[in-house]
């Protein structure tokens, strides 16, 4: 038995491109702790937030037991659903234990029994039937706000306030945010900071740059959830207020009176992300904006589709429709937003510009480039299709195909060789030998590759010395 | 008696390890890469050169394409 070490174990770069992750409300909620999770639901705007995020089926539980004091024999919950749907069932008891929603209980017949979180319990019944305390305090105390802002103008707020972020995180020199965002930006990965430098994007920064309003700012919100504690900010109390503040109306004050400290702060940065109108930084009322409102709603559905078309369908927003294709690979931007026109710059080389428009051009090197960047095709696409002009809706498909199918086709030039590492196993020397070993990685499921007629395996690095410690055990029994 | 190796597996489209063939015996890298030439689509290669060779890959891909558009 000879082992040839070729070379060292590199620790090897495989996955080239990184995919920017954005885990939905209960992915996040379910990864807290059992006891922060507690405490969360002790608020009624949570629960109600939780509900209304819970699958059909789910919310259908929920109800029928959300008046029951006594727990509820399994086999009886088990009834609920026909035996085709059993993987709904699945998937739904799946959700509720996750969240801790409910939990099993021994009923006096010994059998187990289900029982909803009895502080969820109580919580939702207050959300749904009244009573309890008011959840924010309404600046009715306060007397008419002599600065009382309108609906529109609090939409025209949030979203300046948001493409000052997306600005500076393209590096538009007019851009400048907080200290506190530039580092919550570099923490989440989107930009990174060499030593005494300006702040540049990362990877992950250029594909958050192409989603869509709403998963943007639910994706920074996570980031800043995360690293809320080492902030020393409370968790709980936080996340109450967010879950609040997406219940409160839009175009009416709210009285800061009773917040905490952190709260507050919290609230300093709930300004800069555009998400709470504020006059003043000591201004003792705020108005919630259209971002805080659909923050958490719509968050778990498909995040191009409802919540986001309530952010980009704002008025005095350039986001809908304003990009024209052409199949010459030109781009024509209708927008004289600087921001729009950086994204598009993204990925194609910039032609010509005119006060109202720009002309841009997709080329194969753009498009390289894009995606040596870690912008994927498919976000290319999308970025293009979601931004169509009135026009190019008309027809179908939105974008002509050749363009389309070209960007794919760049994208795939760069992938033609798959890389796997792993640890080759030949000259065998009889094909029974070959077998045995070969079944073995099999079962272990640390097989990659094999050639029966040559007797050559690859296993993965991870399972390598098992697969050598059977080989082993193997010989000594022969 | 069985031979153990490490090193990368390669799976590609049959031209593209054609490609990896010539790469391999021209040196063009500095030195030989292939560990043992699997099949039609697969090789095994040394892990080191994987970054260089994606370069590799990069340069030819770059020189078999044209402009496909005028300004």
């Amino acid at each position: 038995y000879a082992e040839v070490m070729l070379c060292e174990c590199y620790p090897l770069k495989m996955k080239l491109r990184v995919q920017l992750q954005c885990k939905n409300l209960h992915e996040y909620l379910r990864e807290l702790s059992p006891d922060i999770l507690d405490r969360l639901y002790n608020h009624p705007a949570t629960c109600l937030a939780v509900y209304r995020e819970l699958p059909a089926l789910a919310k259908n539980y929920v109800m029928r037991m959300l008046f029951l004091d006594h727990p509820l024999p399994q086999a009886a919950v088990a009834l609920w659903v026909k035996k085709d749907c059993q993987k709904d069932h699945d998937r739904c008891v799946s959700v509720l234990t996750g969240l801790r929603l409910w939990h099993s209980q021994q009923l006096q017949g010994g059998l187990q029994g289900m029982v909803l979180n009895p502080v969820f319990k109580d919580n939702l019944r207050t959300a749904l039937l009244g009573g309890g305390k008011t959840w924010a305090d309404e600046g009715s105390g306060l007397g008419p706000d002599r600065h009382a802002r309108d609906v529109e103008s609090l939409d025209r707020y949030a979203m300046e306030r948001w493409e000052v972020i997306l600005h500076f995180m393209v590096g538009s020199p007019s851009a400048a945010v907080s200290q506190d965002l530039a580092r919550l930006l570099i923490q989440a990965g989107l930009m990174r900071s060499e030593a005494g430098e300006a702040p540049c994007i990362t990877s992950a920064g250029f594909q958050f740059l192409l989603l869509d309003t709403a998963s943007q700012l639910w994706y920074i919100t996570l980031q800043y959830l995360n690293t809320a504690q080492s902030r020393g900010m409370d968790l709980v109390e936080i996340l109450s207020f967010l879950f609040q503040l997406s219940f409160s109306t839009l175009g009416r004050d709210y009285s800061v009176e009773g917040m905490s400290e952190s709260l507050l702060t919290f609230l300093q940065h709930l300004r800069e992300f555009g998400l709470v109108f504020q006059r003043k930084r000591k201004s003792r009322r705020y108005y919630p904006t259209r971002l805080a409102i659909t923050l958490a709603a719509g968050i778990t559905a498909n995040p191009s589709s409802s919540s986001s078309s309530a952010v980009n369908g704002t008025p005095g927003t350039a986001d809908s429709g304003f990009i024209v294709v052409e199949t010459n690979y030109r781009v024509y931007a209708y927008t004289n937003s600087e921001l729009q026109i950086a994204l598009v710059a993204l990925f194609s080389e910039m032609l010509y510009r005119f006060p109202n428009v720009v002309v841009a051009q997709v080329t194969r090197e753009s498009v390289q480039q894009a995606i040596a960047n870690g912008i994927t095709a498919q976000q290319i696409i999308h970025f293009l299709r979601t931004r169509a002009h009135p026009v190019m809706l008309k027809q179908t498909p939105v974008l002509p195909p050749t363009i389309t199918d070209q960007i794919r086709l760049w994208e795939l030039e760069r992938d033609r060789l798959q890389f796997t590492e792993g640890v080759l196993y030949n000259q065998f020397l009889s094909q029974a030998d070959f077998e045995v070993l070969r079944d073995r990685a099999q079962g272990l499921g640390v097989l990659v590759w094999q050639n029966a007629p040559h007797r050559v395996m690859v296993v993965t690095p991870h399972g390598h010395s098992e697969v050598k410690r059977f080989w082993k055990r193997q010989k000594s029994h022969t | 008696m069985v031979n153990v190796l490490k090193g990368v597996l390669v799976e590609c489209d049959p031209a593209m390890k054609q490609f990896l063939l010539y790469l391999d015996e021209t040196s063009a890298l500095g030195k030989k890469f292939i560990i043992q030439d699997l099949d039609d689509t697969h090789v095994f290669i040394l892990a080191e050169v994987v970054q260089i060779l994606q370069e590799k890959v990069g340069e030819l891909m770059d020189q078999n394409s044209f402009p496909i558009t005028q300004k």
